[in-house]
């Protein structure tokens, strides 16, 4: 649903099928963004819609200070690092605690190569950042994919706070007070040698955001449609027949562990530039990974873009969440359990197609008495549950019933 | 210590005279904590040719406002809450009403500082952390609309971080100048012959480090022939276990042990030294113990003695039975909040004082409502008064004022610890020169 929305050309053949355009298939039209990714008009008309609303959030920031450029900003890039750990837990299913650890390598190389060696150029630290979140997760993935499951999911977590141990204690990292993003005479990063003013910064740097994101997820709708993806839903779903049916499991599922880094760092790098100044806390900290976890859940992580709306969501969510609330940690902590209890599919999980949140809403729309008939049975359902619990406790307090 | 009210019901000082030392503005009379002397004529009258917006002041503060780090954010935010209080009882700041919206800061402070900013605040004011202020600072410094710090005292703000500030300012004495009053104190308190070791209990982050480091280099130079560091524990923050820090102190029995803890950290640390017996092997000497005075119990307090610094302010120096603005201040909070107010509850007034002060001499002189770039210049250099004494807003952006520090005794009367036999450093003795780091100051001793 990542489509860049590119103009149709008038129903061209299937067979020419070389550009982005409309085919014709058994009948039916599809718009084509690139090679194999074709989507029903409904789904094209909504990536368009995704796009041109993510174009637009500069200027819907000036209508209402509620919603601000910088917090839709940050939550793209959290859910841009989330969209790259998704790759992990949908396909191989492998839950992993310690993602933080590639986003905020990703932000300290930038802060780093911006304070320490003066580079200017936003492209170049944006490169360092993707390089070194890709190391880090070369190394971590190999130390860590010896194992699955429980075990697996620890070893991260321990990467992570090694990382953010290291980084609090060190002097050259800024420790506790982090380190800037401001290199050079205009105490700011560069894009091809140009310098703006603080607002054309962050709308210019918006739209590099914008622009990485829709490859990103272009790149990750390629690889998870591969014969590379199928390989890795197979792993998921049993490694021991994989392996049995000749797929390296063990590489393939290392090549996903440093894809998801490679996320992470460019997404943790993008942070930098956005942030201009990086704190151990809110890259590196173990909290921050179980976020960036919980956005993928929360958007729905059987989705490519679910992700993505999840950070956007949860970061939007912390924000406003503050200004209303002193309660505002708690309110992500019932949004995960209604999650959990009502939408386990997640946002974009619960609105797609066939899921049961849809049929339901369909049933709804085509016979309204239903509202009753559910409340009812809810109602009957909550006396029965009182019940059971009394008897639970009577036969814990007298040993009979 | 018992307190009656002040039997001259001026507290020593009269109008005319006030008015004249505060800056000649209501505001800054009321702010300099002499409302009692405004009377009904208090209110300031706007020149007919002022052109003065009439909708109120908007401001926002950014503060913590829960976790552990409230212990000091709640402080500085009835202080805020406070001075707006008696800006709007003298009637404004020429005529304008002040309304204070507060935030949390948690790790948004950007994000906080750009919102106040979209809404329209004029000024801003915040935050307690240090980290956050290093990565606020230069957004202020780009977006252009005056925040006045309470806290975030790292000392190489405005040395490094932005060496040539606009409109980024700090009220409260930075960190550099507490621990450089812990090791006069020590000095003095315990003389110079009678040191030879020093150890250091400091909490696990950039703060914790900087000033044990200060502290160090403060006492190698007080005392002839330097001291010996026989112990450096870090513990982190909110750390519940301290006791193999102070098992250590037990062993190498240090002649002082300095602590720049705050908040809850000190309640732990000092409940578990006492517990412990620490106190009779060393002489702990601290920069913010007093902190923790709402949470401290009497017999630890009295098993301590500690020497604690108190930054800019205590309650109780001068006694407020001959300073009034102390008396009236230290009621104010005790009804309002139900609160001993600290150095941090100063940090929140002294902060929204420097800025309404200042403004309110502008409009004085140019006879209309001054643009941010002007606020910005008069604070350079601004005098101005508050219950704690004279401030002096520096023109490298730095406040500076006395520092305070004291024994802690228990006091029956207030129920809390309090600080006896208050030592007050003038700012040079503590600060380094303007254009000067602070630590090529100590080291030029």
């Amino acid at each position: 649903m990542s489509d860049d929305g590119t103009a149709a050309d008038g129903g061209s053949a299937s067979r020419e099928g070389r550009l982005p355009g409309i085919v014709t298939r058994d009948g039916d039209r599809y718009v084509r963004v690139t090679r194999g990714l074709e989507l029903p008009p409904r789904r094209a008309a909504l990536g368009l819609l995704g796009v041109i609303l993510f174009v637009a959030v500069p200027d819907l920031a000036t209508l209402s200070p509620l919603l601000q450029l910088q917090v839709v900003h940050q939550g793209a890039l959290f859910g841009l690092a989330a969209v790259g750990l998704n790759l992990l837990l949908r396909h191989t299913r492998l839950v992993s605690f310690g993602h933080a650890a590639f986003f905020g390598t990703g932000a300290y190389a930038a802060a780093i190569l911006a304070t320490h060696f003066d580079v200017t150029s936003m492209l170049l630290l944006l490169a360092g950042a993707t390089l070194f979140g890709t190391l880090m997760a070369g190394v971590v993935g190999y130390l860590s994919l010896r194992h699955t499951g429980l075990y697996f999911s620890l070893l991260t977590l321990a990467f992570g706070q090694l990382l953010y141990a290291v980084v609090i204690g060190q002097g050259y990292f800024g420790s506790s007070d982090g380190l800037s993003v401001r290199p050079g005479e205009a105490n700011q990063a560069l894009l091809f040698g140009v310098e703006f003013g603080s607002e054309a910064y962050s709308v210019i740097v918006y739209y590099l955001t914008v622009l990485v994101v829709v490859v990103g997820l272009l790149v990750m709708w390629r690889v998870i449609n591969s014969p590379f993806g199928n390989a890795l839903d197979a792993i998921g779903q049993n490694r021991t027949r994989a392996r049995f049916i000749g797929i390296p499991v063990r590489r393939y599922v290392f090549a996903a562990f440093v894809l998801s880094g490679v996320y992470g760092g460019l997404a943790g790098g993008m942070y930098g530039l956005v942030q201009q100044h990086v704190r151990p806390e809110s890259t590196l900290y173990f909290l921050r990974s179980g976020d960036i976890l919980f956005m993928a859940i929360l958007g729905g992580f059987q989705t490519l873009v679910g992700p993505l709306v999840g950070g956007i969501v949860l970061v939007f969510l912390q924000d406003v969440g503050r200004d209303v609330t002193s309660y505002f940690d708690a309110l992500t902590g019932v949004v995960l359990v209604a999650l959990v209890f009502g939408f386990p599919r997640g946002i974009v999980g619960s609105l797609k197609r066939g899921s049961p949140f849809r049929e339901r809403l369909g049933r709804l729309a085509a016979d309204p008495s239903l509202a009753g008939t559910w409340l009812r049975g809810a109602g009957d359902a909550a006396v029965a549950a009182a019940y059971r619990a009394g008897e639970n406790l009577r036969i814990l307090l007298f040993g009979v019933n | 210590m018992t307190q009656d009210t002040p039997t001259d019901e001026d507290g020593g000082m009269n109008r005319r005279t006030m008015l004249a030392a505060t800056g000649g503005t209501a505001v800054a009379a009321a702010l300099a904590g002499c409302s009692t002397l405004l009377g009904d004529s208090g209110t300031q009258a706007q020149a007919d040719d002022t052109d003065v917006p009439d909708e109120p002041i908007q401001a926002g503060l950014q503060t913590f406002t829960e976790g552990a780090a409230a212990v000091l954010g709640l402080q500085a935010q009835y202080g805020a809450e406070l001075a707006v209080q008696r800006i709007n009882d003298a009637g404004g700041i020429a005529g304008r009403e002040m309304q204070l919206e507060t935030v949390h800061e948690a790790d948004a402070h950007i994000e906080n500082y750009t919102q106040f900013v979209d809404e329209g605040k004029e000024v801003t004011f915040g935050p307690i952390s240090s980290g956050g202020h290093a990565a606020l600072a230069p957004e202020v410094e780009s977006q252009g609309v005056v925040n006045v710090s309470t806290d975030g005292t790292v000392t190489t703000l405005y040395e490094e971080t932005v060496d040539n500030p606009t409109y980024s300012f700090r009220f409260q004495n930075y960190d550099v100048m507490e621990c450089v009053t812990a090791a006069r104190e020590a000095v003095s308190r315990i003389g110079a012959e009678n040191i030879d070791t020093i150890a250091g209990i400091n909490p696990n982050y950039a703060f914790g480090q900087d000033e044990w480091k200060f502290f160090e280099l403060a006492m190698n130079k007080l005392v002839d022939g330097g001291v010996e560091s026989v112990y450096e524990g870090f513990p982190d923050l909110g750390a519940t276990d301290m006791s193999t820090h102070i098992t250590e102190i037990n062993n190498v029995e240090p002649d002082v042990t300095f602590s720049s803890q705050w908040g809850g950290d000190v309640t732990t640390m000092m409940n578990q030294a006492a517990a412990n017996d620490m106190f009779d092997n060393t002489q702990l000497v601290g920069t913010v113990l007093y902190s923790a005075v709402d949470e401290l119990e009497r017999d630890v307090v009295e098993a301590a003695e500690a020497v604690s610094g108190s930054r800019n302010w205590y309650w109780d120096f001068p006694n407020r039975s001959r300073w009034a603005p102390n008396g009236d201040t230290f009621s104010d909070a005790r009804e309002e909040w139900d609160i001993v107010p600290t150095a941090h509850f100063m940090s929140g007034y002294g902060a929204v004082t420097a800025w309404a002060t200042a403004t309110a001499k502008l409009v004085d002189v140019i006879g209309g409502w001054p643009s941010q770039d002007q606020i910005a210049r008069s604070l350079e250099g601004h005098g101005f008064y508050t219950p704690a004494g004279y401030h002096v807003m520096g023109t490298g952006h730095q406040g500076k004022s006395n520092a305070f520090s004291g024994r802690m005794e228990w006091s029956e009367d207030v129920g809390a610890a309090v600080l006896s036999d208050v030592n007050a450093y003038a700012p040079q003795e503590v600060s380094p020169p303007e254009g000067t780091t602070a630590e090529e100051w100590v080291n030029s001793w």
